[in-house]
């Protein structure tokens, strides 16, 4: 009898101690969204086997690398605990420069690229500064700059909406472009190299931790000699000049703009941002957990759509699993632990 | 200057305030028949859709969330009874008015289950809620459906000589002047100042959270009624732009995103700022992406403004 104790005692304990552990790895690795992502691969699989061909393969990776581009700021602000609602003033702008620019006056594409950034970036950097100076919620000032920039742009344009970008911006972006002779477009190349860039910064440098500190405790992390306004200002600008160079893209990637080439990119991206599992201003956050938050919507849309179901109804499913995704691991403490 | 300061501090809205005085001014010098008793019907009924979404916005805010969902919800409400209610021969405002009101309600109390009870974050919760609801409106009806001659028509005119948007306004008004009767609006203004202090005190958060969010949702009904009214077909792509309206007419008029600070009061000033912004630039014919810099700057301006004039408090906490 006592043995059976002793082993009872031994596998409650085991579980004690296994429970906290499996629950941490849950927490703090993307281990659930990566489990998602391969039943939505197989289930896709399954439903349609003809998709496993090269060429349809790159066009998700496509679509989903050009979300996840516009996605990149967003998920710096929101580890910040903040929120950019300026993005589709960023990527229209981007788009304007991509096509209008180099198409129509012929400026060159590296040229364009680099005052989107310098522009966007510039932007971004004034909003970081106005919240953190003035204390007001990045909300207002974001929702406020992206309208104004939007208004901008579009008073720039002038009605010419017929522009294509340059031929060497569309073989960046376009689906039969090639990176170094392999059958991809650079692009996808390039929003993986700055994934592991960015996880090599948020993890493996100082000024990522001291932005992971910022975002979890503000005055905590002033306190420790953190320069909170230089944070902000980096993290808004980076968020301005990712979702500008995003605009370049999907303007190369569709040979053309419109005047509401950003809106979609603004809530997809933040989906994609919360399906990951970054949560606001909180150390679960990173940059490839929007990697994989991307590619589960966009092998989610391509299912529904798939199926038969139309746009709008994959905007509902889109709901839904934003929902149930974080409430599976995203939920805040109740008011009565908080005291 | 301090007195200013103190009179501003005082009220919140009253910058919002200043501004609608400055801005009818100016509109008035633009065109001077603006406030005409024959154009007023119509003035307010365009009014009325920004008004009842920046209302919409404010309980979720004065909770110290927030509500991203109020203008797609709106747009849902529209689409639902001009696709549905009406084919279904239910249009008749007996059974419309309830049915509607009730279902916008019942929306809004969803996303509040979602952030009290669920525990979301507020932006995810209602994020979630907006695509829902856009899914919903395109699948109702993807393309404009015009609806057919409806008592909502009555928004958009008069009635004897009351104007229609009185009436859609002043029953949103009315329903929060009843809630101000009540211990409601103080706990939920606690609940948005300190939600820990209030929970300490005795206040059941969960509840007034969930009826924050109910009474905002029935707001946004109203203003789906009001948005009706005008455009009398069913329009589901404005879910966006009205999503992000509401929120800059509560922000504009002083409500403070930190909850626990603002009202109604804020709500409605900001949002005719905006709207006389919109005539004025209109009436003087400036291009329509002027329009929206001009709204964009306006948006920042006031906010900085807010935060420097109206709350120093602010900055102590945060710095």
């Amino acid at each position: 009898m006592s043995e059976s104790t002793t082993i009872r005692k031994q596998t409650a304990s085991a579980e004690r101690r296994l429970g906290p552990k499996i629950k941490r790895i849950l927490v703090e690795l993307p281990v659930l969204q990566a489990l998602v992502l391969l039943v939505l691969a197989a289930w896709l699989l399954i439903s349609i086997p003809s998709i496993f061909n090269p060429r349809s393969v790159t066009s998700l990776l496509l679509i989903a690398s050009l979300l996840a581009l516009a996605a990149m700021g967003q998920t710096l602000v929101v580890i910040l605990g903040g929120l950019d609602l300026a993005t589709p003033g960023y990527i229209l702008f981007g788009a304007f420069m991509a096509a209008n620019a180099t198409g129509k006056l012929g400026l060159s594409p590296m040229l364009a690229i680099l005052l989107t950034i310098l522009v966007c970036g510039g932007i971004g950097a004034l909003i970081g500064r106005i919240c953190h100076r003035f204390a007001v919620q990045p909300l207002v000032v974001t929702l406020g700059t992206g309208a104004a920039l939007t208004g901008a742009t579009l008073f720039l344009a002038d009605g010419d909406y017929s522009s294509v970008p340059h031929d060497s911006l569309r073989s960046l972006a376009s689906l039969r472009a090639t990176t170094f002779g392999l059958p991809f477009p650079p692009i996808i190349l390039i929003v993986l190299l700055l994934g592991v860039a960015l996880w090599v910064f948020l993890n493996r440098t100082t000024a990522g931790r001291r932005l992971y500190a910022t975002g979890v405790n503000f005055r905590a992390a002033g306190l420790t000699r953190i320069r909170t306004s230089i944070v902000w200002v980096l993290v808004f600008a980076a968020s301005g000049a990712f979702a500008g160079l995003a605009g370049v893209f999907i303007a190369a990637y569709g040979s053309g703009w419109s005047q509401t080439i950003g809106d979609p990119y603004l809530f997809s991206g933040l989906a994609a941002v919360l399906v990951g599992g970054t949560i606001f201003g909180s150390i679960h956050g990173s940059y490839t957990r929007t990697l994989l938050g991307a590619l589960i919507l966009t092998l989610l849309s391509t299912i529904i759509v798939s199926n038969g179901l139309s746009e709008a109804q994959s905007r509902i499913v889109f709901g839904v699993i934003i929902l149930a995704v974080v409430s599976l691991y995203g939920r805040e403490r109740h008011v009565r632990n908080r005291f | 200057m301090s007195r200013v300061q103190q009179l501003l501090q005082r009220w919140p809205f009253a910058f919002a305030l200043l501004l609608a005085l400055v801005l009818l001014v100016l509109n008035l010098l633009i065109s001077p028949s603006f406030l005409s008793p024959q154009r007023l019907p119509a003035t307010l009924s365009t009014l009325a859709p920004f008004v009842l979404v920046g209302f919409a916005s404010t309980p979720a805010i004065l909770s110290g969330g927030i509500d991203i969902s109020v203008g797609p919800l709106a747009t849902f409400i529209n689409c639902f009874f001009v696709a549905i209610l009406i084919p279904a021969g239910l249009g008749n405002w007996q059974v419309a008015v309830p049915l509607v009101l009730l279902l916008a309600a019942a929306i809004g109390a969803i996303n509040g289950v979602l952030i009290a009870v669920l525990r979301l974050h507020p932006v995810v919760a209602t994020t979630g809620m907006l695509f829902l609801l856009i899914g919903l409106s395109l699948t109702i009806a993807q393309n404009p459906i015009a609806a057919p001659d409806n008592w909502t028509e009555v928004f958009a005119g008069s009635v004897g000589i009351i104007p229609g948007a009185l009436i859609s306004i002043g029953a949103a008004a009315l329903i929060w002047f009843g809630l101000r009767r009540t211990a409601f609006v103080s706990n939920l203004l606690a609940t948005g100042e300190s939600d820990i202090s209030a929970f300490g005190s005795g206040v059941n958060t969960t509840a007034v959270r969930i009826l924050a969010y109910s009474v905002g949702g029935l707001f946004a009904g109203i203003a789906g009624i009001a948005l009706t009214a005008i455009v009398q077909s069913s329009q589901s792509s404005l879910a966006t732009t009205y999503a992000l309206l509401g929120l800059a007419a509560a922000v504009l008029g002083g409500t403070s995103l930190a909850g626990g600070r603002g009202g109604l009061l804020g709500a409605l000033f900001g949002a005719i700022c905006i709207y006389l912004l919109q005539q004025l630039l209109t009436a003087s014919g400036v291009a329509p992406s002027l329009i929206q810099f001009a709204y964009g700057a306006l948006l920042v301006v006031g906010v900085v403004l807010g935060a420097t004039l109206l709350t120093p408090r602010l900055k102590k906490v945060r710095s």
